[in-house]
């Protein structure tokens, strides 16, 4: 393991300390850095809340900013955050119009989650969620439901976070959000593992000349372990299963994300773009929006995953909304 | 005792606390065995959290008051999963009791059919999965039976803590579903759940309690 560490034990502690000090856009509430929010919550608007691991960033606590998020619960290192740190940030978000919860679909963030809506029903505040389930690797059509949530729940942040400026109401934003989780698909790709801080040690081995397409973004088993193709072969492997989720036909309008997963440069994932945005020229549908770089990564793990959402008249414009976070901003498009 | 009214509710909790407090041990052993170990210290120390949060509140606070306030503080203790879901236990049976002031059977009933349907919700369990759940449910089952046949407290209390035992030694045939346990597979055959036997604790400790 070669890391920019103190103690390991000390990671994400040091992170958040990291954090506050370079963004004073967020702060955190009950003396627990572990409880991020907005600085200045807008009055009367719907609360947004994720949370989930950490050793994923910017995923989860980088969207919390302006017109995206208002709060994180942030994990250890692939950890679920605990129930009491969601009901904490629930309660300092809310400003009475309710909060929803997006986050990825996976047991212990479920289970602490669920019960965070339980202590907040306790106290009056109403939380709805919505569940990230986009990785079309982790499970077959017909049991989306165990599907994971990866870099494809931006979308989702994107859509309700817009939703929830525009003044809607905590079943609007929900409806909204929720719209956005069904019409978005992801693919990954892994080529190297990744190694939690605390252990020390790479958490599983992908041969030099080897990729995993479908692999999650804490190394769970993807589709299949392959002699690593050429880029185009790649992304006509992972675009093919996309597509049959997700068709495109002529005129219908896409947002695209290529996510680096931590340990892949910039320009293999522009390498990857090019063909994504050829194979969608082919079948004379348009790419409206692309953003390209680190969105959720999985530490120090070289590959990449491509997310699509089908666009409509519905979703374009919150999509488009101009959002300023510490880690990502946009100018309306 | 009859009836549970808040002022009891208090010695209950009192009661299971230093019942999992002696209990601490042999659970952390039991645990080991095919989980993580941390089952006596989450019991022991969520319900040490909830005397002291009821018995502060005082029984003025009112029976489901005082109920939520345990599942609310127990959720809060002990982040892990049987924490968890012990506190949604609480909190569900609280709500099934809201606007009663004294638990008899058929009250008792449903708490225990809340307690029990919000750990399987929460915990995504079904019966025979080797969970608490596999305790839980029959001790419902027997309660709603005692409240439909008019039977005092104590003795429907009693009954169930005959169906807990015999429902904890039943999940010994049963392979782990839920949990570090579950990747035991087949060596969970033979072992009692470690989640079980909280469920058997909780309702023998409340038996002896209505009896004493």
């Amino acid at each position: 393991m070669k890391k920019f560490l103190n103690d390991p034990a000390n990671f994400v502690d040091e992170m958040l300390e990291g954090i506050y000090r370079a963004h004073s856009q967020v702060t955190y509430v009950n003396d627990d850095k572990r409880c991020l929010v907005v600085a200045k919550p807008k009055a009367g608007k719907v609360g947004i809340a994720t949370g989930g691991g950490s050793g994923h960033l910017p995923l989860f606590l980088g969207y919390v900013g302006d017109n995206m998020l208002d709060g994180c619960a942030v994990g250890g290192v692939f950890q679920s955050p605990s129930a009491d740190q969601m009901h904490e940030v629930t309660k300092y978000i809310d400003q009475g119009a309710g909060v929803l919860y997006i986050y990825g679909n996976y047991t212990g963030d479920i289970i602490n989650f669920d019960m965070a809506a339980e202590l907040a029903d306790i106290d009056g505040i109403t939380v709805k969620q919505v569940i990230g389930n986009d990785d079309i690797a982790s499970s077959v059509v017909g049991e989306e439901h165990k599907r994971r949530g990866v870099a494809g729940i931006f979308f989702v942040y994107k859509a309700a976070g817009a939703a929830a400026a525009n003044g809607l109401s905590l079943d609007e934003v929900t409806r909204l959000a929720d719209k956005a989780r069904a019409n978005v698909r992801t693919i990954g790709v892994a080529l190297s593992s990744c190694v939690v801080p605390e252990i020390g040690h790479a958490t599983f081995s992908v041969g030099e000349d080897e990729m995993e397409i479908g692999m999650g973004i804490h190394g769970e088993p993807g589709i299949g372990r392959t002699k690593l193709a050429p880029a185009d072969d790649v992304v006509d492997q992972m675009m093919a299963r996309v597509f049959a989720e997700l068709p495109a036909g002529e005129g219908d309008e896409f947002a695209v994300l290529v996510n680096g997963l931590g340990g892949t440069p910039k320009e293999e994932l522009y390498i990857l773009f090019r063909r994504v945005s050829q194979l969608f020229e082919a079948k004379g549908s348009k790419v409206k929006y692309v953003w390209i770089g680190e969105f959720a990564t999985a530490m120090e793990m070289a590959g990449a995953s491509i997310s699509v959402l089908k666009l409509d008249a519905e979703l374009d414009p919150l999509i488009a909304a101009a959002v300023n976070t510490p880690f990502f901003a946009h100018y309306k498009a | 005792m009859d009836a549970i009214r808040a002022d009891d509710l208090i010695g209950l909790f009192q009661s299971w606390r230093d019942m999992f407090a002696a209990q601490r041990e042999f659970l952390i052993a039991l645990d080991g065995k095919v989980g993580d170990s941390d089952l006596g210290i989450t019991m022991s120390k969520s319900f040490a959290a909830a005397y002291d949060t009821v018995a502060a509140e005082g029984a003025a606070a009112g029976l489901t008051k005082l109920l939520r306030s345990a599942g609310a503080i127990m959720a809060k203790t002990a982040p892990s999963t049987m924490g968890t879901l012990t506190a949604t236990g609480f909190l569900r049976g609280a709500k099934a009791l809201e606007g009663k002031d004294v638990i008899g059977t058929a009250e008792m009933a449903a708490f225990w059919r809340a307690y029990a349907t919000g750990i399987a919700e929460r915990g995504k369990a079904k019966l025979g999965d080797k969970t608490i759940l596999d305790v839980l449910d029959p001790v419902a089952g027997v309660l709603e039976a005692q409240a439909a046949s008019g039977a005092a407290l104590a003795p429907a209390m009693k009954a169930a803590a005959v169906a807990a035992d015999a429902a904890l030694e039943a999940t010994k045939t049963m392979v782990a579903q839920h949990g570090k346990a579950a990747a035991f597979q087949e060596k969970t055959v033979g072992l009692q759940d470690a989640g079980a036997t909280v469920g058997v604790l909780l309702v023998t400790t409340m038996s002896e309690f209505v009896a004493g």
